[in-house]
């Protein structure tokens, strides 16, 4: 491919070319960022290898496997009324064998096409069109065509949906007093295979944000069958190789192939795929899995990891994320209004202790902003030490001369999250800061989860660093926690989404990191490493940073 | 008889009637929090106030109250949150789990502590009681969260003769009961033979067991026409107790072996914040244990021939 063909592509192709070439650009974020743009990931993997002169070809799973079986899976089953409203990567997990996204993000990070064919956006990331892939067929007969990821859309920005994806695609509402609703003109249909989405402000991971996991392409219908009283549950129209044959909430799901020739993608090796719900003791999963009675567990509790690696005929898989326990402040409620209290706190927190103490040091310390060292915009910031007379001289300034009291909610289950709660509590005691941990059921603190005025909530991992700052510390926004409000951030954050050039990207990225550390409204000790384990009968299983399972190449052998 | 039995079903009326009460109270006097439940945690507060006023949240409590009273007397609990179904479909098929569970629990740890608190009680003192004594004093003293993982350390770990789990997915597994009603016979059966043998053992210093030996009754006869009626008086009420503490008290062993039963779902519903689950696990708990207390009264009087209906 010359330089001219991958120019009509997208114009900034060939520059990240040409950094890729001069080292300056690494070979994962190269990936991403021209398949995000429009070239195959297929072409892109041929391209780099060529600069690189190492041969690289996509992670083949072209080796042939074993068809038929059932695999069967640990995991919590809950209700999937509506893909559109999911907010646990449980109810993904069952859904995206059943619903696919447009594009996907994969194990290796990088996001390909998936029910798109490809993509193209305008030089400034304003207007994404999208070709659909032909013959692609849901399980009821319908073609897949543009009215289905209209009406999807279309429901995921009402603001009577609730979707998770109204923030994700914020870009493409507009805020009418209280109420964000989707901008006129925001989806427009160029013919059955073609959609352009015209956005209010650029978006660099527009794509990589349709491989998030609430994401899943429904049916037209779906809106209409949910207003009727019917839900996904009892209509499981999909494209996907499976269908829902099963699913009992809090016991049992199951998804059956469904005939290959009708898949528009390739054949799929597992017959029947079976959720099985253990309870929330990650004992009972793993004696579950010990006893053979599942092949996979969704995930494995880091206290279990030794055990698991030292059990004969087990496979134990790990994968560096962008998972946090973010200890966030609301700078909204005192006394954390208050940034001095908040620079105290943060002064008496020794991150590394709080990884190995809390989470068996299976991690790297954190810096206290949102952006991970897997993120690609990611730059290392010096931590301040634990310094508590910097703390004490901070709160006596603040007003507290004679030491503070707060409470800290976190949630019960996993157990690292109350573990971190706990020692940080330990560690602000000299400071003269009592701070009370709360434990609490994962309803209950799911229900308040973003107006608790201190908390420690789990955050996902996510492929790019602006996403989550996005979703998360973009003022107004649904998930933000923190109440933070700073129109500086936003605007760099708009600026950062709206740049492709890495180098330059990671530099505005920098900034909003120092914002994030100096406003000291979170603390972020550590970023874990998630693991789960598998019989090793279970082939071509590779984790995902988000614990998606990915399963149309998954085999089993005898 | 039957005044008896009427007299201690009325108080069990009552009693239902004020635990509703309480239930209601408790649970669902504060509409917002219902509503926050059903509707999730991302709605804003006018649609919570529009569901309030459609559900006829808005209304007074007394009225409320009748009305969810008297759906309950026709087994209507409402729509479980967390299984988007409603509770009783759920509920019944859990509690036959449980009940299954707790039958074969009941049918192994009764005999057990039966006969080892007799063979114990019998011969106060000697190597066979202290041995009796020893066994059934630690088993009860371990909890079932500790067994529980002994027992699958051994059994599933390390012998691989049983499964880790008893979510019985495929259909009723005998190879998966195996270690829950194990687990709850070794903590239970020692209050039964620890009862029984000390009832035995009173009862075989009575003045009436020492006439039965002295006028040359084979021993036999002694033991079972004689003192074993008389010393299953006491030990009775604390079997029947047992159902009480099965229903709730499986909590533990039911999540760690991950088997569908009530306790697991009590336990579920209350994580969930399941507000119509809870009001219903709830009420069933309260019935359960008012039933056993009528039965625990009517056996005794039935055992003890000292006491008599008026």
């Amino acid at each position: 491919m010359n330089r001219d063909d991958l120019k009509s592509i997208h114009p900034k192709i060939p520059s990240l070319v040409e950094q890729h070439e001069k080292g300056a650009l690494p070979r994962r974020e190269f990936l991403r960022t021209t398949t995000l743009l429009g070239l195959s990931s297929a072409a892109a993997y041929a391209l780099s290898g060529e600069i690189l002169g190492d041969g690289l070809v996509e992670p083949s799973f072209a080796q042939e496997g074993t068809y038929g079986g059932t695999l069967r899976i640990q995991m919590n089953v809950m209700e999937i009324a509506d893909p559109g409203v999911f907010d646990w990567s449980e109810k993904g997990n069952v859904g995206r064998q059943i619903v696919e996204p447009l594009a996907q993000v994969g194990t290796d990070n990088v996001t390909r096409p998936y029910l798109a064919e490809s993509w193209e956006a305008n030089d400034d990331l304003t207007v994404w069109t999208f070709k659909l892939r032909q013959g692609v067929k849901w399980n009821n007969g319908d073609d897949f065509i543009a009215d289905d990821v209209i009406a999807t859309f279309e429901r995921w920005l009402d603001p009577a949906t609730g979707s998770s994806n109204q923030g994700r695609f914020s870009a493409l509402t507009v805020l009418e007093g209280e109420t964000r609703t989707a901008a006129p003109g925001a989806l427009e249909k160029i013919d059955d295979h073609t959609i352009r989405f015209n956005l209010t402000r650029p978006m660099l991971q527009f794509p990589e944000s349709l491989g998030d996991y609430p994401a899943l392409i429904t049916h037209r219908s779906l809106g209409e069958t949910l207003a009727n009283g019917g839900s996904f549950m009892t209509d499981p129209i999909g494209t996907g190789p499976y269908t829902l044959e099963t699913l009992n909430v809090g016991e049992f799901a199951a998804a059956v192939k469904r005939p290959a020739e009708e898949y528009w993608g390739e054949e799929v090796y597992l017959d029947r795929i079976e959720w099985i719900d253990l309870g929330q003791d990650p004992q009972a999963h793993f004696a579950a899995l010990a006893s053979g009675q599942v092949d996979l567990l969704y995930t494995l509790d880091v206290n279990l990891v030794e055990q698991a690696a030292g059990t004969p005929g087990l496979a134990v898989v790990e994968k560096l994320t962008a998972v946090t326990g973010v200890a966030r402040m609301r700078v909204s409620e005192p006394p954390f209004d208050n940034k001095l209290v908040r620079q105290a706190i943060q002064a008496c927190i020794d991150r590394p202790v709080v990884l190995e103490l809390a989470y068996s040091n299976n991690g790297t310390p954190g810096e206290d902003h949102h952006v991970s060292p897997i993120h690609p915009e990611y730059t290392e910031l010096p931590l301040p030490p634990v310094d508590y007379e910097k703390a004490k001289s901070l709160l006596a300034e603040a007003g507290y001369p004679d030491g503070l009291d707060i409470k800290i909610q976190c949630i019960s289950d996993p157990k690292w999250e109350s573990d971190q709660a706990l020692v940080m509590a330990e560690m602000l005691k000299p400071a003269g800061i009592n701070l009370e941990v709360e434990i609490l059921p994962g309803g209950t603190y799911w229900d308040r989860w973003t107006t608790w005025p201190f908390s420690v909530t789990q955050w996902t991992s996510r492929p790019l660093g602006v996403q989550v700052l996005s979703l998360a510390y973009r003022s107004g926004v649904d998930w933000n926690e923190t109440n933070y409000n700073n129109p500086e951030f936003d605007a760099i954050l708009d600026q950062a989404e709206a740049t492709v050039d890495i180098e330059e990207r990671r530099a505005l990225v920098l900034e909003l990191q120092k914002m994030l550390q100096d406003d000291a409204i979170i603390i972020v000790p550590f970023w874990q490493k998630i693991f789960t384990a598998g019989s090793e009968k279970v082939q071509n299983y590779a984790y995902h940073i988000a614990r998606e399972q990915h399963l149309n190449q998954v085999y089993l052998t005898a | 008889m039957i005044i008896f039995i009427a007299r201690r079903i009325f108080f069990m009326a009552v009693t239902m009637f004020v635990v509703s009460l309480l239930v209601f109270l408790l649970l669902e006097v504060n509409g917002e929090a219902v509503a926050i439940r059903v509707l999730g945690p991302y709605t804003s507060e006018e649609q919570r106030q529009l569901w309030l006023e459609a559900n006829g949240y808005l209304r007074p409590a007394y009225v409320r109250f009748g009305e969810w009273l008297i759906n309950v007397l026709q087994g209507d609990f409402g729509e479980s949150i967390r299984f988007k179904a409603p509770v009783g479909d759920i509920l019944w098929d859990r509690l036959k789990n449980t009940a299954i569970l707790g039958g074969l629990v009941f049918a192994i740890m009764v005999p057990m502590g039966v006969v080892l608190g007799v063979l114990a009680g019998m011969a106060e003192g000697s190597p066979r009681d202290r041995v009796i004594t020893l066994f059934s004093v630690i088993t009860t003293s371990v909890p079932e969260f500790a067994s529980a993982v002994f027992l699958s350390v051994i059994f599933v770990f390390t012998l691989k003769w049983l499964p880790g789990t008893s979510s019985m997915v495929g259909g009723f597994d005998w190879a998966q009961i195996v270690l829950p009603v194990a687990v709850l016979v070794l903590y239970a059966f020692g209050y039964v033979a620890r009862m029984m043998r000390a009832s035995m053992a009173e009862v075989m210093q009575s003045a009436y067991i020492r006439t039965a030996m002295l006028k040359g009754l084979p021993y036999r006869r002694v033991i079972l026409g004689h003192a074993l009626r008389n010393a299953l008086i006491a030990p009775f009420t604390v079997i029947i107790l047992q159902i009480n503490w099965l229903l709730s008290g499986v909590i533990v062993v039911e999540s760690f072996f991950a088997y569908k039963g009530f306790g697991a779902l009590l336990l579920e519903g209350a994580l969930n914040q399941d507000v119509y689950l809870v009001q219903a696990a709830a009420l069933v708990s309260v019935f359960v244990a008012v039933m056993t207390q009528v039965i625990s009264d009517v056996g005794y009087a039935y055992l003890n021939p000292r006491i008599r209906f008026t």
